[in-house]
């Protein structure tokens, strides 16, 4: 390989030095701006960590981490204080979260200093038990670590082959075997991407992209051309809804936490909708004391669940009305509280308080909803049908089968148990949805990886608006970081589909 | 800076018959000239032909030079010690930095210029520059031969034959930039001449023969346009809006410290707008306009009058209306690029204002010329298949002077380089916007004429218009040997000083509160209790390099003459750091050359058949060119990668082998002639 040529000149690398050495501070002082969600700034080369092992259920699960900041990895989360593990020997440590000390698993660590590992840089293995929740643990430690970041499809590879490591006897059976391997990550791509999330990134990448079109052509053509004043300031609207917009995903999307923790699923509504006795049917025990008296619940009761597989933690809330009493207004302040943080609420109706025309029922329930939860999602569950005449109860049926605006809707009876069965089902496969499937696919690594993305691109929003005044270029600079972060996850955008844009929107003339 | 006239390099073709050049370069354009004059510059025997030595540097469209994008490429080329920087400021009226408020790496440097003047300073340049003669005359054909067998290439080029008197003058290399005048065609409404310009004779199809024919070159077909010229005195100009240009012009070349052209004797612009009229003058004229009812493809941003109008009916576009000179009669107004009969022309300006009574001096005229793929040129713009052959400008399928001009530049140093026998250089898209501009033609190929945006850089924020002389000068001296050991020198003084004083700025440690004694105005925050230097505060909007200098008079007085460097360089400098590394991914990409002559469909390494094909087609000469095609996969990077590694390793232990033998035999012959006897 030939030797690297410094593009700026001399002066950038002297400039560097001097930071260094003037300061006399550690080179690690330079890296800690990525804990605060910034790219690394002075590092020389990223270091990059994946699971390397197959993906879903397996007994040991391998994350290979490669690059200079391998050894920082091992020191803070295998507790090597003092010196190095001898290279290339596994011992069996304890692996620990860095941030918290948490112990998350006990595996073998092997440490292989360069270049003398696959990639030719330093490189560390962890041997952990292969469920997805220990593995969701370890990779999201390993991005608490400063200087490190998920790998890129082939990077390991990559970078065996520039530093050498891959010669003539690997030829000949590599190229299937990153074939393969390209082709596995490609699908896995495209089954997360074909659905909800899929969407909705594709949908903020176009809305990027269509910014970026406008500033270049604002930085591009405004002055010989007629690109209105107006331009930027759209522009600037799109960027602050779209980091808003994600900075919320990104708080929202834990799906790998929620597996760990468990969902949290809430039950609200108005008093005496039968909340505490859904709970006690889906806990099949008495766990809250069920009265015919409006308001017998008064604080949340908790209970853990194990619905289908995946970890629920049920809350029974006070029912929601204006009360006097002291002790239930509390109640209620709590219940709104649970509902704010709940990934999932379900918002229980007594059936006999619908609108006896079933055609104002949708309405009806539409605005019930608005007045008890905010965003989180939920599932609508009309209790006490059984108080409901048999058609009036068909007729809700189908009137309420997918109506927009409208979560879906199960018809129960706490009381005969009718419709449960299907609820349970609808409840399930949302808790599902909200987990995430670990069966199929390694969805932790490629959230790692979107997380890793997104927060780089809310970063880089934020740049637009620090330099928006200033220095447009700048400003720029941050929506072309933002759009190559979303392209990471959802594919690459080139200058000429950015033209493109330019050209259908403007008319440019010299 | 000077414009004193020298003896001048003509030749006459009867001297030339049995004169070996290194490089020849046809046509006298922003390409030809830039060319030319790099190629002499490298130290090649060079012969520019023209057709009219007189219309050497002529402004055939607008009479200005740079902009936004435009101003980088002249900014790098003058670092690379070309030609058309320090024309623009000989022969700049107005001058004015674009984009202004947004920021210094999107500045966009510009000047009207005073075509006269212009000429004036390339003519005299071309015909004092050693090594360079200059030759009227049309070439006729290229030369061909077979190629050098130790090199790739299906041919070579041997010289060229002249067309009257059928004189052959042979060369190592040619650089051919013949503008639009490859089978180009003049449109007037509706009626059509064979031509590149008016007033020009159209050159001969025999050139065009011989690289689709005889080369077996693609090539497509490209239109352009330019407006009516109208005679000043016509024009009410009381009726558009005064544009006043910059009151401290900036030269764009690094080794002026002024222009020409005194601040106050700068001429104005004007601006004024279409109306309803015009569009209706379009729409009434289409059917008498054939140049705008082709199909070939014009610019998009470059566009003429009726297709603006056409596009985006129902509005107002803008007119500028430029002063063509210090003494000329004529205005150029900018926008109004058109194809419809004259009569027609006239018609629609004066539904323009300040246009009602004005007279047309040379009518508007559309041209559709020939242009070859570039996907065919190593980024040295060399003719992949034919050694020796360089093509520049808009015989590529690029649009503007600058653009030309770099090219220009580029494919001369190169064209020297290859006829003495160095080897050719390429500039790295992540270092220059000459490298975005030949990376973009040669791995991309172009369906619309190419005009250089800031967009295109992928790493704007580290070539700025004010850092072109430290990323190029250098490398252009030591690497190129297209620069004069004087500006040389001149990079190398700068980049010391700027070097020095961002080291005496970050030498400059304080805590917050001294900062605030000493820079009281500032609004420096107190909650950050750290130490700052002076680079930190040099970052602030509100601080600039004289505050920090008037406060340090004794370690930063002596840098004033950089403050404005100094400022962009603290301001970017983060950015920068943050790019260095996806540079250098990439340069380590471009550094792994994929070798010209690769049958990419018999390559014994997992390619898929739509990959290899495309890699057939384009041949990437790069790893990193590959990278950045349609198609490529990273799988088929990556086995690319290992193919070339596998490859060069094998080559090396070869020549190390056939070195070793040659070694033994040497060995063997010496042990055996010292036998005893």
């Amino acid at each position: 390989m030939l030797p690297l040529r410094s593009v700026c000149g001399g002066i950038w690398r002297a400039a560097v030095h001097t930071v260094r050495t003037s300061r006399g501070a550690p080179p690690y002082r330079l890296l800690s701006s990525t804990c605060d969600g910034a790219p690394a700034a002075l590092a020389d080369a990223d270091t990059i960590f994946a699971l390397s092992s197959g993906h879903g259920r397996c007994g040991v699960a391998v994350v290979r981490v490669s690059g200079p900041a391998s050894a920082t990895a091992l020191r803070c989360m295998a507790g090597f204080t003092q010196r190095l593990p001898p290279p290339r020997t596994a011992l069996l440590r304890s692996i620990t979260d860095p941030r918290s000390t948490e112990v998350l698993d006990r595996g073998l660590v092997l440490w292989f200093p360069a270049p003398r590992s696959f990639s030719g840089e330093d490189s560390v293995e962890f041997h952990i038990h292969g469920g997805p929740a220990v593995i969701t643990a370890v990779l999201q430690a390993l991005g608490s670590v400063p200087g490190l970041r998920p790998a890129e499809a082939g990077e390991f590879t990559r970078r065996a082959f520039q530093a050498g490591k891959l010669g003539l006897t690997e030829v000949e059976g590599l190229g299937d075997l990153i074939h393969a391997e390209t082709e596995a990550q490609r699908r896995q791509a495209l089954r997360q991407m074909s659905g909800e999330l899929g969407r909705l990134y594709q949908d903020w990448s176009d809305r990027l992209k269509r910014c970026l079109a406008h500033v270049e052509a604002f930085i591009d053509f405004s002055e010989d051309e007629l690109i209105e004043d107006g331009v930027l300031n759209r522009v600037d609207v799109s960027v602050r809804d779209l980091q808003a917009e994600i900075e919320r995903h990104l708080k929202d999307e834990r799906r790998g936490e929620r597996l760990r923790g468990g969902v949290q699923v809430v039950i609200a509504g108005a008093t005496n909708a039968g909340k505490s006795s859904l709970l006690n049917k889906l806990c099949q025990r008495p766990a809250a004391i069920v009265s015919p008296i409006a308001g017998t619940t008064r604080d949340v009761v908790e209970t853990a669940l194990d619905l289908g597989g995946f970890p629920v933690l049920l809350s029974d809330t006070a029912g929601l009305r204006d009360s006097s009493d002291l002790v239930e207004r509390e109640g209620v302040r709590r219940a709104l509280e649970r509902v704010e943080q709940a990934d999932l609420t379900l918002v229980v109706v007594d059936s006999a308080h619908l609108p006896s025309e079933v055609d104002r029922a949708a309405a009806f329930l539409r605005e019930h909803l608005s007045s008890v939860i905010r965003i989180s999602r939920c599932l609508l569950v009309l209790n006490k049908a059984d108080l409901l005449p048999e058609k009036q109860r068909q007729k809700l049926d189908m009137e309420l089968r997918g109506v927009s605006g409208l979560p879906a809707v199960c018809l129960i009876s706490c009381q005969t148990n009718e419709g449960l069965k299907d609820f349970l089902t609808v409840l399930h496969s949302s808790v599902k949805t909200l987990c995430g499937d670990p069966l199929f696919g390694a969805p932790t690594l490629t959230q790692a990886r979107h997380r890793a993305h997104l927060q780089r691109c809310a970063a880089a929003l934020a740049q637009y608006q620090r330099y928006r005044d200033t220095d447009l270029a700048l400003a720029a600079e941050g929506v072309r970081v933002a759009v190559t972060s979303l392209g990471r996850i959802t594919g690459r955008v080139g200058a000429e589909e950015i033209l493109d844009i330019i050209f259908k929107d403007f008319c440019i003339g010299k | 800076m000077g414009c004193s006239s020298t003896k001048p390099h003509l030749a006459h073709v009867g001297h030339l018959a049995g004169h070996q050049y290194d490089v020849i370069v046809v046509g006298g354009g922003h390409a030809g000239t830039e060319a030319a004059a790099a190629a002499a510059r490298v130290g090649a025997e060079t012969l520019l032909i023209t057709q009219k030595i007189h219309t050497i540097g002529a402004l055939s469209c607008n009479p200005s030079l740079g902009g936004v994008g435009k101003g980088q490429l002249v900014k790098e080329v003058d670092a690379l010690d070309g030609l058309c920087g320090r024309a623009g400021d000989w022969a700049g009226i107005h001058f004015s930095i674009l984009n202004r408020r947004k920021g210094p790496a999107v500045w966009g440097p510009r000047a009207q210029l005073d075509r006269q003047r212009y000429r004036d300073f390339i003519q005299s340049e071309l015909l004092s520059t050693p090594r360079l003669t200059v030759l009227e005359g049309s070439v006729e054909e290229l030369l061909v031969t077979e190629p050098n067998p130790e090199e790739p290439g299906h041919h070579r080029v041997t010289g060229i034959r002249l067309a009257n008197g059928s004189h052959a003058i042979s060369a190592r290399s040619v650089v051919l930039t013949t503008g639009t005048f490859l089978s180009g065609s003049l449109f007037v409404g509706q009626t059509t001449s064979p031509g590149g310009r008016i007033g020009d004779a159209p050159s001969s199809p025999g050139l065009s023969h011989t690289l689709r024919e005889r080369l077996g070159l693609r090539t497509g077909r490209l239109r352009t346009g330019t407006p009516p010229r109208i005679v000043k005195d016509s024009v009410d100009l009381s009726l558009a809006k005064l544009h006043l240009p910059d009151s401290h012009p900036t030269p764009f070349s690094f080794l002026n410290t002024h222009t020409h052209c005194k601040p106050e004797e700068q001429l104005p612009c004007y601006l004024t707008f279409t109306t309803p009229g015009v569009e209706r003058v379009v729409r009434e004229s289409l059917q008498l306009n054939c140049h705008i009812q082709q199909d070939t493809k014009g610019p998009r941003y470059c566009p003429s009058i009726e297709s603006r109008v056409l596009r985006f009916p129902g509005r107002s576009h803008q007119v500028w209306l430029e002063p063509e000179g210090v003494t000329s009669d004529l205005l150029y107004p900018q926008g109004l690029s058109m194809t419809m009969p004259p009569d027609i022309q006239l018609r629609l300006i004066r539904e323009i204002p300040p246009m009602r009574r004005a007279e047309i001096h040379t009518p508007g005229y559309g041209v559709q010329y020939d242009f070859v793929c570039p996907t065919q040129l190593s980024p040295a713009l060399q003719v992949k298949s034919t050694q020796g052959l360089f093509l520049a400008g808009q015989i590529n399928g690029t649009t503007g002077y600058e653009e030309a001009a770099a090219q220009g530049l580029w494919a001369g140093a190169n064209a020297a380089r290859w006829a003495l026998s160095m080897p050719t250089v390429t500039l790295s898209r992540t270092e220059s916007y000459i490298g975005v501009l030949i990376d973009d033609l040669v791995s991309r190929g172009v369906t619309e004429p190419y005009r250089m945006f800031t967009s295109r850089a992928e790493f704007r924020t580290s070539l700025r218009p004010d850092n072109a002389d430290l990323r190029l000068t250098p490398k252009g001296f030591e690497e190129v040997g297209c620069v004069s050991s004087v500006r040389y020198q001149e990079s190398l003084r700068v980049r010391n000083s700027l070097q020095d004083a961002l080291t005496a700025l970050q030498a400059l440690f304080l805590s917050t509160s001294s900062w605030k004694k000493k820079l009281p105005s500032v609004p420096i925050s107190e909650t950050k209790s750290t130490l700052l230097t002076g680079l930190d505060l040099l970052q602030y909007n509100d601080v600039t390099f004289e505050m920090l200098a008037s406060a340090f008079p004794e370690s930063l007085s002596s840098y004033m003459e950089f403050a404005q460097r100094l400022k962009i360089e603290a301001v970017y400098k983060p950015h920068c750091d943050l790019n260095k590394k996806e540079i250098e991914r990439i340069q380590r990409e471009e550094n792994m050359s994929l070798p010209q002559d690769i049958d990419y469909f018999s390559l014994p390494v997992s390619l898929s058949d739509e990959v290899r094909e495309i890699l057939d087609r384009v041949r990437p000469s790069t790893l990193g060119a590959a990278t950045r095609l349609e198609g490529i996969t990273p799988a088929a990077v990556v086995n690319l990668l290992n193919y070339v590694r596998v490859t060069e390793k094998k080559k090396e232990t070869h020549r190390n082998q056939r070195h070793q033998e040659a070694q033994r035999d040497e060995e063997l012959c010496a042990n055996s002639a010292s036998l005893p006897q």
